[in-house]
């Protein structure tokens, strides 16, 4: 039998389960309890850095470092986080200021706040001390579900308090005055009355040896000078200037080159290479090694040689029995399982089979489907690593601390060798979408790095790898179903989305256990459409394992069960002969919040102003990531059914903007990275393996034709919401309802205008044959 | 093989077929110069080769022999951004900033042919640099800051 499980107990399981090994070999939980898991009492001195807590250090020169351990990918976090820091420690955003991100696995440093879905400042009793105590000791570092500023605005705001603190206590003992008679300016603590100052430089060496304050007190939001207002990206100008390390960059004395090649069919393994004399005398080719039995390495002393030695490789590789799979195949099977009866249950309120069951009930029923897609990050996989006298250090640009560090464990595993201890550093990422959580290519470098003590290895996968070789957002396919009640408004709503479970997968690959996929929320989210007021409603899924490799995928369910959902409410909306927007409106009738946000996009968009023939408007709206988000999309379809997205308009309720200008620039990617996935994404399942190789074929969004973009950003008293995600979220909704606009035709599926594939990409007419 | 890089003259001892990315990458440790794609589909290493924006990984190292090459690190410095630079920082065009280095390289380059380019013909010049954070709408606004400094300059 299905269970039904909320998010937080699917969680904590799982997490339980990973834990259990942990707490065992802790002993018991008075240790536990005894760790300082807050990060705000171990200040020390360190040469002449100062550091006051885990987050802050200061330099004899006024210089602040601030630890940021999250990855910097292109979201800003580096500059946001910092900037609390900065507001609480009271000093100016200045170049005095670098953020680094720390190597080592402080318990504060825990994105445990992401895995239980809580914020650090709300949490408290059993779900803290789990959170704090257990979690916070697995080393998860992770950077993702739009969930760092969430998880660690608070403690930084604590940290940066603190170390003023004690930087104040500090000048109050030298000058020997009350510490309530001093302030701060500009890095200065001033004396007023006796018009004595002290540099915070001058001053940390004494501070760092003094006891935190328990509560340090926080700034109002009134004495706020750099919160919620727009401070430049701290990495921007090393950016322009070609100086940003990324993971790609690295480089050691004396480094190995390796290129790779996986299987084409997932799972399969090498039988032979049958020319392996032929490619270890190609130019500069060191060695071949393969990899856990399943992928080749071509080492060289530079990249160029290995892959141009690789693409010599003639491999034959194992029969895994998925040869005959296609997309087609593959989506046959989820439109399958979404006729069978046993799926997990995920929601049951009111009562779904008498509001189907109502004699008066119109029924509106329709089936959605999108294809795999993948995350192509400019920047390709790599990683970089050594082993020295059985110690290893590695770089890579990883979304996840702990994942990376099983790579490494993992990798060298596969060459017979485990190492006494593990420095990891984290780079700058050149994107990730969800990609750089998997330890893959961290295993590969770690393997050879191995196989060769003492030799720094780097590897970097061709483009053609990453695409074709890769790990993907799945495949799915949903039936929606509602009954409209005499107002036209839906009594009922039953959704079922048939799909592999991102959970069960990502963890069978990267962590110690397999979760889900029972109670796999990725799979779901943005199929629940709670703050619509629907009086009975049924949520189910559909696992449909596969032989690929799935992965998070920037926003995941919500990547698709969000194009279902709200161009489902569009289809409601039509059969109710309603305006959309109006039709929503009377949904959200219960949620201000939403009210607030689908008024202002519909007020930007010019929602009721009327367009000519072959234009159109779209909304869709969603909650996300603790966001509000509504976009609506204004497209014009030429007469022979060309579709172009000429305008996003988008409003979000986000809490606290503590940056509003980067806040915007995460959703205009947002809405880019949406559209493109709506438009033209698609990775081809044919013959087991991916069919596209590279951006000729994985067509993604260019310059010309990127619509305009307007973000306004709807005021809010609350707390920092997530938003990495929600650009992404309704777009494709809203562009499928505004081709329906202009031309009467209802697209279910992506992508909404690229079809055929390899050799034969066109853009589709998105009219009827008819009228095309 | 020589080659002036930035004003320098560089010699890397390389065959003949090596793309001048993995030249400026892996042999001159000039790593601002991206691989994107290998196949010239993205533009993240896109150099200046005689005053002309290329793909790196398309000019074979024999090919840029003796020639004059300007990649970002030699675009303009910390105190004096190229005009182009400072655009991009003033309306904070980058994200992860990847495949920044390419794009600021054609914009240059376009602002040198073209001092006062429209959004199409930025459109026409731009598009075969991707950008996968889809920061294309502030590299359109940056672009006509650069042009509106240079112009004033």
């Amino acid at each position: 039998m299905p269970r039904i499980l909320s998010r937080r107990t699917f969680l904590m399981t799982g997490a339980a389960v990973g834990g259990t090994a942990l707490v065992a070999a802790v002993g018991a939980t008075g240790y536990l309890a005894s760790l300082d898991v807050e990060g705000l009492h171990g200040g020390r001195l360190d040469g002449d850095d100062a550091i006051l807590n885990a987050f802050v250090v200061i330099h004899r020169d006024g210089t602040v470092v601030i630890n940021v351990p999250r990855t910097e990918m292109g979201q800003g976090i580096h500059t946001g986080l910092a900037t609390v820091v900065a507001e609480e420690l009271d000093i100016p955003f200045d170049d005095r200021i670098s953020v680094v991100f720390p190597t080592d696995a402080h318990p504060a440093y825990s994105a445990w706040t992401n895995a239980l879905q809580v914020r650090p400042e709300e949490a408290s009793g059993p779900v803290a001390w789990f959170g704090r105590r257990v979690l916070g000791q697995l080393g998860m570092i992770a950077t993702g579900a739009s969930g760092s500023v969430m998880g660690l605005w608070h403690p930084m705001r604590v940290a940066g308090a603190s170390a003023r603190a004690m930087i104040v206590a500090a000048a109050a003992e030298r000058l020997d005055v009350p510490a309530s008679e001093l302030t701060t300016e500009d890095g200065m603590v001033i004396h007023a009355a006796s018009g004595r100052s002290l540099a915070y430089g001058d001053l940390a060496q004494d501070a760092a040896l003094l006891t935190p304050p328990d509560e340090p007190r926080l700034k109002s939001r009134e004495e706020w000078r750099l919160i919620g207002r727009s401070q430049p990206r701290i990495d921007i100008p090393a950016k322009v200037r070609g100086e940003a390390m990324f993971g790609i960059d690295v480089v050691l004395p004396d480094m190995l080159h390796a290129s790779i090649r996986h299987a084409p069919v997932f799972g399969a393994e090498v039988a032979v290479i049958r020319n392996e004399g032929r490619v270890r005398a190609a130019d500069g080719v060191l060695d071949i090694a393969v990899i856990d039995g399943r992928h080749v390495a071509v080492v060289a002393g530079s990249w160029w040689q290995a892959e141009q030695a690789a693409w010599l490789l003639d491999i034959e590789w194992t029969e895994t029995g998925n040869e005959s799979e296609t997309s087609d195949s593959l989506a046959d099977r989820m439109y399958a399982a979404l006729e069978t009866d046993t799926p997990h249950d995920h929601i049951d309120e009111g009562d779904i089979e008498s509001a189907f069951a109502a004699p008066d009930a119109r029924l509106v029923e329709a089936d959605y489907d999108v294809p795999y897609v993948t995350h192509a990050c400019m920047e390709s996989m790599n990683a970089t690593a050594v082993l020295q006298n059985n110690l290893a250090e590695v770089w890579a640009p990883s979304q996840n601390r702990a994942t990376m560090r099983m790579g490494v464990m993992r990798g060298m595993g596969w060459a017979g060798v485990r190492p006494d201890e593990v420095t990891l550093n984290i780079t700058m990422a050149g994107g990730a979408f969800g990609r750089r959580s998997d330890l893959d290519v961290v295993a590969e470098a770690s393997c050879l790095a191995a196989r060769y003590p003492g030799r720094p290895v780097k590897v970097l996968w061709s483009r053609e790898e990453d695409i074709g070789r890769g790990v993907y957002r799945s495949q799915a396919a949903a039936r929606l179903r509602a009954v409209l009640g005499p107002d036209g408004l839906p009594s009922g709503y039953d959704a079922m989305v048939a799909t592999q479970s991102i959970m069960n997968a990502m963890s069978g690959r990267n962590l110690p256990v397999t979760v889900g996929p029972d109670g796999d929320y990725l799979s779901v989210e943005g199929l629940e459409k709670a703050h619509y007021a629907i009086p009975s409603r049924r949520m189910r899924s559909q696992n449909v394992p596969s032989h690929l490799p799935i992965h998070f995928w920037r926003s995941n369910g919500y990547s698709f069960n969000t194009f279902f959902t709200e161009s489902f409410i569009d289809e409601c909306a039509d059969a109710a002969g309603a305006d959309p927007v109006a039709y929503r409106r009377d949904l959200l009738r219960d949620n201000p919040r939403h009210l607030a946000v689908l008024d202002r996009v519909a007020e930007m968009a010019g929602w009721s102003d009327p367009l000519p023939p072959g234009r159109g408007r779209g909304i869709a709206i969603e909650e996300c990531y603790r966001s509000v988000v509504a976009q609506v999309a204004e497209v014009t379809v030429s007469p022979d059914g060309e579709v172009r997205v000429d305008r996003m308009v988008c409003a979000l309720d986000a809490g606290l903007a503590i940056n509003p200008d980067q806040v915007v620039a995460q959703i205009e990617g947002g809405i880019v990275y949406g559209v493109t996935a709506a438009l033209m994404n698609r990775i081809t399942i044919e013959g087991g393996a991916v069919a596209e190789t590279n951006f000729h074929d994985f067509a993604v969004q260019r310059i010309a034709n990127a619509p305009r973009i307007e973000v306004s950003i709807v005021e809010s008293d609350g707390p920092p919401c997530g938003v990495g995600e929600p650009g992404v979220v309704p777009a494709a909704a809203a562009v499928a309802n505004a081709i329906f606009a202009a031309t009467g035709r209802r697209l279910r599926s992506l992508p909404l205008a690229v079809t055929e594939t390899i050799g034969e990409r066109r853009t589709r007419s998105v009219l009827p044959a008819e009228r095309a | 093989m020589d080659f002036t890089v930035n004003g320098e003259l560089r010699s890397a001892d390389v065959e003949d077929d090596m793309p001048l990315l993995w030249v400026l990458r892996d042999e001159l440790g000039l790593v601002g110069t991206k691989y994107g794609c290998g196949i010239a589909q993205c533009g993240a290493c896109t150099v200046h080769l005689d005053g002309m924006p290329v793909r790196a990984c398309q000019v074979r190292a024999v090919e840029a022999e003796g020639g004059e090459i300007l990649t970002i690190e030699g675009l303009g410095t910390p105190e004096y951004p190229h005009p182009v630079q400072q655009a991009w920082i003033d309306t904070q065009a980058a994200q992860c900033g990847y495949c920044q280095s390419g794009q600021i390289m054609q914009a240059a380059w376009l602002l040198e042919s073209n001092p006062d380019p429209t959004d199409d013909e930025i459109d026409a010049v731009m598009s075969g640099n991707l950008c996968r954070c889809g920061a294309y709408p502030r590299i359109r606004e940056a672009i006509h800051a650069a042009a509106a400094r240079l112009r004033e300059a």
